[in-house]
């Protein structure tokens, strides 16, 4: 449902982390009036980032947006970035394929992440959630990620796991494939 | 009996203690009716508490034998009164969603294996019954609308713990 008398933004902001970035910015949001609709934020190495849809009662504009939000980034020395969202932007698209969770690990190398995705990608599998630690030691870092991701339909995830069964061998990683179901009660 | 409507979120009595039943009068029977009703009426529905029909006491309705992930492992429908779970064990996550919190799913943990004690409103005995896998998720969830609890309130994970909801299969 397109929501006509709405407009919206995706707003990022990042910078080092310290107590109070979370406040300030929606601080400056909730003063203008805007709604946070969706936001994912998190601590990515010594980096806070936050990324947020808001939304906000027409007539309204982007420069009104960053006039309010820059002095608050600029105190705080982080970076800002203002993306006016179309109509139809605003809503995530469902699909109806099965939803996988994929956990890859192994000794840390280059291209782990863009071969797995790029396997994926090609299959039309489409990502909706992907977060990667290094962890391990200095001597033998070890590389981990989890993504989830929707199948196209008729897609198994048996077929997903064949897939990536290639690249687990050539990059002597750990891949696995889980099916999540999410169930009405 | 009647088709009720389910209660959403915030309303308030989802989130209220229900009240003991202390006898199985004819009001608590259709009460059960209606519980019945509803539950066969939701699409997909596995079960549906008193509570989430406006009602605040400690009744709920499950029946996994017609879904997918329980028609192998149940005991068919079962009106629970006063329904407390004396032994619990294992614990696994699924990704739940509730009528009365549209829109959303979310990663609980709960026990396997438990072992639930009630009255059951058709014969009028209390019964026990061993219930595994998502039989036993099912009845945990039921029974949490009885105690003002919602799949929310055990959500596992900040970063992936609840999502937009899918279609259920």
């Amino acid at each position: 449902m397109p929501h006509r008398e709405l407009t919206h933004y995706a707003v990022s902001v990042v910078g080092a982390d310290r107590p109070g970035i979370v406040a300030g910015v929606t601080e400056a949001l909730y003063k203008l009036g805007c709604n946070i609709a969706d936001s994912s934020c998190a601590m990515l190495a010594g980096e806070f980032a936050m990324i947020l849809i808001v939304s906000h009662k027409k007539p309204f504009t982007k420069a009104l947006l960053i006039e309010e939000l820059k002095p608050v980034c600029e105190r705080m020395a982080m970076t800002l970035s203002v993306r006016h969202l179309p109509l139809g932007e605003e809503d995530r698209k469902e699909t109806s394929g099965e939803i996988c969770q994929i956990t890859v690990y192994g000794a840390d190398q280059p291209g782990i992440v863009y071969r797995v995705t790029n396997t994926l990608a090609t299959h039309q599998i489409n990502i909706m959630d992907l977060q990667t630690k290094l962890a391990g030691t200095e001597q033998e870092p070890v590389y981990i990620m989890l993504l989830e991701a929707t199948l196209p339909d008729g897609c198994e995830p048996e077929a997903v796991e064949q897939l990536l069964d290639g690249l687990k061998q050539e990059l002597q990683v750990e891949i696995s494939v889980r099916i999540v179901t999410p169930v009405e009660l | 009996m009647a088709v009720q409507p389910i209660l959403k979120y915030p309303h308030p009595l989802l989130k209220k203690m229900a009240h003991r039943v202390d006898s199985l009068d004819t009001a608590i029977q259709n009460l059960v009716q209606d519980l019945l009703d509803t539950m066969a009426a939701g699409p997909g529905s596995v079960g549906v508490a008193a509570p989430q029909i406006g009602v605040g006491l400690r009744i709920c309705v499950v029946d996994v034998s017609n879904s997918r992930h329980g028609k192998d492992n149940n005991h068919g429908l079962l009106c629970m009164v006063n329904p407390e779970i004396i032994s619990r064990s294992g614990n696994a996550v699924m990704r739940e969603g509730c009528m009365s919190v549209p829109d959303y799913t979310g990663d609980v943990e709960r026990a396997t294996e438990i072992t639930v004690r009630f009255l059951d409103s058709q014969s009028g005995l209390e019964r026990e019954v061993a219930a595994s896998g998502f039989e036993a998720v099912a009845i945990q969830h039921e029974m949490d609308h009885l105690d003002g609890l919602l799949f929310l309130d055990r959500v596992i994970s900040v970063s992936t713990g609840l999502f937009r909801r899918k279609s259920y299969r």
